[in-house]
């Protein structure tokens, strides 16, 4: 039986290879990057005021920046190997540390912006795909392709000066108050619910307009009995698998919004790594999401199994 | 008593009349069958009854079902009718089972939902029991064979308790066993003194059925009887046409005499999914003979048509005349609409094949000709013709390869059976004129007798599972 250990077995092949691609990529992408890394360093420790030829070469001596590319990569891996992520260049503490606090933060972050956007995304969706090429329908479609295009820095910006600025309703930008994440969370929220209520409408006009979906019809079932029968467990399959695609999207919009809105999680912190040339912590920060993705989606696929048997048994 | 009555019927798409005023009634435990071929409009006057006519359609008339009187020009009102007074079988059984529910549960929903029957479980394990589907409840419909799926789905749609049963077509592309299956679910609701409207050009179906038959052409019901007396002895041209066209009346095959060898087939075994389907067979085909298959679907037919074609791997030897080229070794396929781009005329189709062949263009427009085609169809798509003429420009399509072998699989199933008779009247005729041997695939047994040299019947297996 290929059935669940199967489906372990080719996860965690993944998980692997995404490791190895993940690490791989952001060590080449840091090291094309041009300056010098003990300079970038040592202005993130001490301060821009503070940098000197000196604390440069001190740096250097400390992480032994001189022993070339290899040997800096190969020692990743092996503490990889030992589920060791490092220590980050900049502040000396463990990655894992600083990850685990960061990550709190972004899945808090996206839990409400996923909620957002599956309240507003989905049921929209299924509205105008009853009714195809209705007025709905329509305005849905315009709303949805401007909403998608839009890229996520100005969205945030202008939220920001719709409801902050003008409206006064909201915090800006900040941590700590429960208001504080409304306005991140819609930003990401508006571009998630653009895609999947998209997906959601056509699948719902796919179904609306197959042969059981009018038979139930014909049986005697009501318009309400028949979309919650016969229509919603339909599209949950392959929406839910959609929505596991969308964390992709999801990711890249929270180092965007995080750093916008100055909301202390992974991707606010992956743009610090970066500008200071913190290697571990970019490794590790694009390890914990890669990782994330493969776990995610996996769950999604147990779950759509779930959903829809066929395939599963067959 | 009456448990519905139609009066003038008409259907119109703003323009032409497609539906002449047309009246008819139902009585309990009496079929009433439409007969007519596609196109004729049938199914529109069935629609029309039911309120589901395609938009750009108008119905007109007075319908009372029940002795509650609806308007069919404002078919919104028919809603109330479906499954709790109008049962309607689909079509397709298998498409129209929700692939996500489980088998019984599309028929308790019916009976909790439709009927408000109290305890809906007990009532839906009677009807899988009396439908021999007991312990099937469980299954999801795509795990259910075709015959079973027909049988859920009859009980799905009359679980709301309607006393009266609408069937469009019910037994199209079935073959003969499935066939007996409906005929046999019809008549159970007859039998409990429902009344039965079905629309069919299956004259099997409409003999099986009995009670009353309406003949209807061009939107028009050219003849109407008991069904008896309407197939035994009828007035209209057009229906002495439809039953000629039956195959048991065709006239007997003059034999072909055999040329030289072209195919040579030594214990061919042909499996699916490692399952041996065909016993060891060995055939032999000359030239100018025809080859009929014979067997229930499922039994691997059209396996073994492409196995012979080199389409699949097989065990045994198969020996195909060398000095032939590959496209020599053609194939018809069933289902014509299937088998052309849904998007692409038909016409830049062929010139596509004349072009990849550098074949003779002009040879064309006679080929067209000899298979009764009219040239503007090439300016169409497939949707645009009707399902006879497409597999007649399928037949071109593989004529134009000048074949030495054709194989058509169930070349006519889907279509009627006037257009049946003349498209198995052109492939015989062609065959013998061009010296090609066909091999036919069908599950109707008097039809290959009257169209075929020999026939091979091919043992029933268990259905896949």
């Amino acid at each position: 039986m290929r059935g669940l250990t199967g489906i372990l077995a080719f996860r965690l092949a993944q998980a692997a290879g995404v490791a190895l691609v993940v690490g791989v990529m952001s060590f080449l992408m840091i090291q094309a990057m041009p300056g010098d890394a003990a300079y970038r360093i040592a202005a993130a420790r001490y301060g821009y005021d503070m940098v000197s030829s000196q604390a440069a070469d001190a740096v250097r001596a400390e992480l032994n920046l001189d022993a070339g590319a290899l040997a800096q990569f190969g020692g990743w891996i092996a503490d990889l190997l030992r589920f060791d992520l490092g220590r980050s260049v900049v502040s000396g503490e463990p990655v894992a540390h600083e990850i685990a606090h960061q990550l709190g933060a972004t899945l808090h972050l996206s839990v409400v912006a996923l909620l957002i956007a599956l309240l507003i995304g989905p049921p929209l969706g299924v509205l105008a795909g009853l009714r195809a090429g209705g007025l709905l329908d329509r305005v849905l479609l315009v709303a949805a392709a401007g909403l998608r295009a839009m890229p996520q820095f100005l969205l945030g910006l202008v939220l920001i000066v719709a409801l902050a600025v003008e409206a006064g309703l909201l915090p800006s930008a900040g941590h700590g108050r429960a208001a504080h994440v409304v306005l991140p969370a819609l930003t990401l929220a508006l571009g998630l619910a653009a895609g999947s209520a998209r997906i959601a409408r056509d699948l719902m006009a796919g179904i609306a307009a197959s042969q059981h979906y009018a038979f139930a019809r014909m049986k005697g079932l009501s318009d309400g009995q028949v979309l919650r029968h016969h229509g919603l467990r339909n599209i949950a399959a392959p929406l839910l698998t959609y929505l596991g695609l969308q964390f992709v999207f999801l990711a890249e919009g929270v180092v965007v919004v995080e750093t916008i809105f100055g909301w202390p999680g992974i991707g606010h912190a992956l743009i610090h790594a970066v500008f200071h040339r913190d290697v571990p912590m970019v490794q590790g920060t694009a390890l914990v999401m890669g990782l994330g993705f493969v776990v995610l989606n996996a769950l999604i696929d147990l779950a759509a199994g779930r959903i829809d048997p066929r395939g599963v048994t067959a | 008593m009456t448990l519905l009555k139609a009066r003038d019927i008409s259907v119109t798409d703003g323009r032409d009349r497609l539906v002449q005023p047309l009246s008819l009634t139902l009585r309990p435990g009496r079929a009433l069958t439409i007969l007519g071929e596609s196109g004729s409009g049938k199914s529109l006057l069935a629609q029309a009854i039911l309120g589901t006519l395609p938009k750009g359609l108008h119905a007109s008339g007075e319908l009372h079902v029940d002795d509650v009187a609806l308007d069919p020009a404002r078919p919104r009102g028919n809603r109330a009718l479906w499954g709790r007074l109008i049962a309607v079988l689909p079509q397709e059984p298998w498409l129209a089972l929700d692939p996500l529910m489980r088998a019984g549960r599309q028929v308790e929903e019916t009976h909790r939902m439709v009927a408000g029957s109290a305890d809906a479980r007990a009532a839906t394990a009677r009807d899988l029991s009396e439908l021999g589907l007991s312990g099937a409840g469980a299954r999801w419909p795509w795990q259910l064979s075709g015959g079973m799926a027909q049988r859920l789905a009859f009980a799905a749609a009359r679980a709301g308790g309607a006393p009266i049963t609408v069937a469009d077509e019910p037994t199209k592309g079935l073959d003969a066993d499935r066939r007996d299956d409906v005929l046999a679910l019809l008549q159970r609701g007859l039998r409990d003194g429902g009344g039965l409207l079905t629309i069919t050009h299956d004259l099997d179906l409409a003999r099986g059925l009995g009670g009353d038959i309406i003949v209807i052409r061009d939107g028009c019901a050219i003849e109407q009887g008991e069904a008896a007396k309407v197939l035994a002895d009828p007035s209209h041209p057009y229906t002495r046409r439809l039953i000629e066209a039956d195959p048991a009346r065709w006239p007997p095959r003059k034999p072909s005499v055999p040329g030289a060898a072209l195919l040579r087939a030594r214990d061919l075994v042909v499996s699916r999914g490692g399952r041996a389907l065909t016993g060891p067979q060995d055939i032999d085909l000359h030239r100018g003979e025809v080859m009929g298959i014979q067997g229930p679907s499922g039994c691997g037919k059209s396996s073994l048509g492409n196995a012979l074609l080199g389409l699949l791997p097989v065990a045994g030897s198969v020996w195909r005349d060398p000095s032939l080229p590959k496209v020599a070794f053609q194939k018809l396929w069933q289902d014509p609409v299937a088998a052309f781009p849904r998007r692409l005329r038909l016409g830049q189709g062929i010139d596509d094949l004349v072009a990849l062949h550098r074949l003779d263009a002009s040879e064309v427009a006679p080929l067209m000709a000899r298979l009764a085609l009219r040239s503007e169809l090439l300016d169409r798509l497939p949707a645009e013709v009707s399902g006879g003429e497409l597999q007649r420009l399928a037949l071109l399509r593989a004529l134009l390869l000048k074949p030495a072998f054709l194989f058509a699989d169930e070349p006519t199933s889907r279509l009627d059976p006037v257009t049946q008779a003349e498209t198995f009247d052109l492939l015989t005729g062609i065959a013998r004129e061009r010296d090609m041997a066909m091999m036919i695939v069908s599950h109707d047994a008097s039809l290959l007798r009257a169209s075929c040299d020999r026939v091979l019947r091919l043992p029933d297996q268990p259905p896949a599972r």
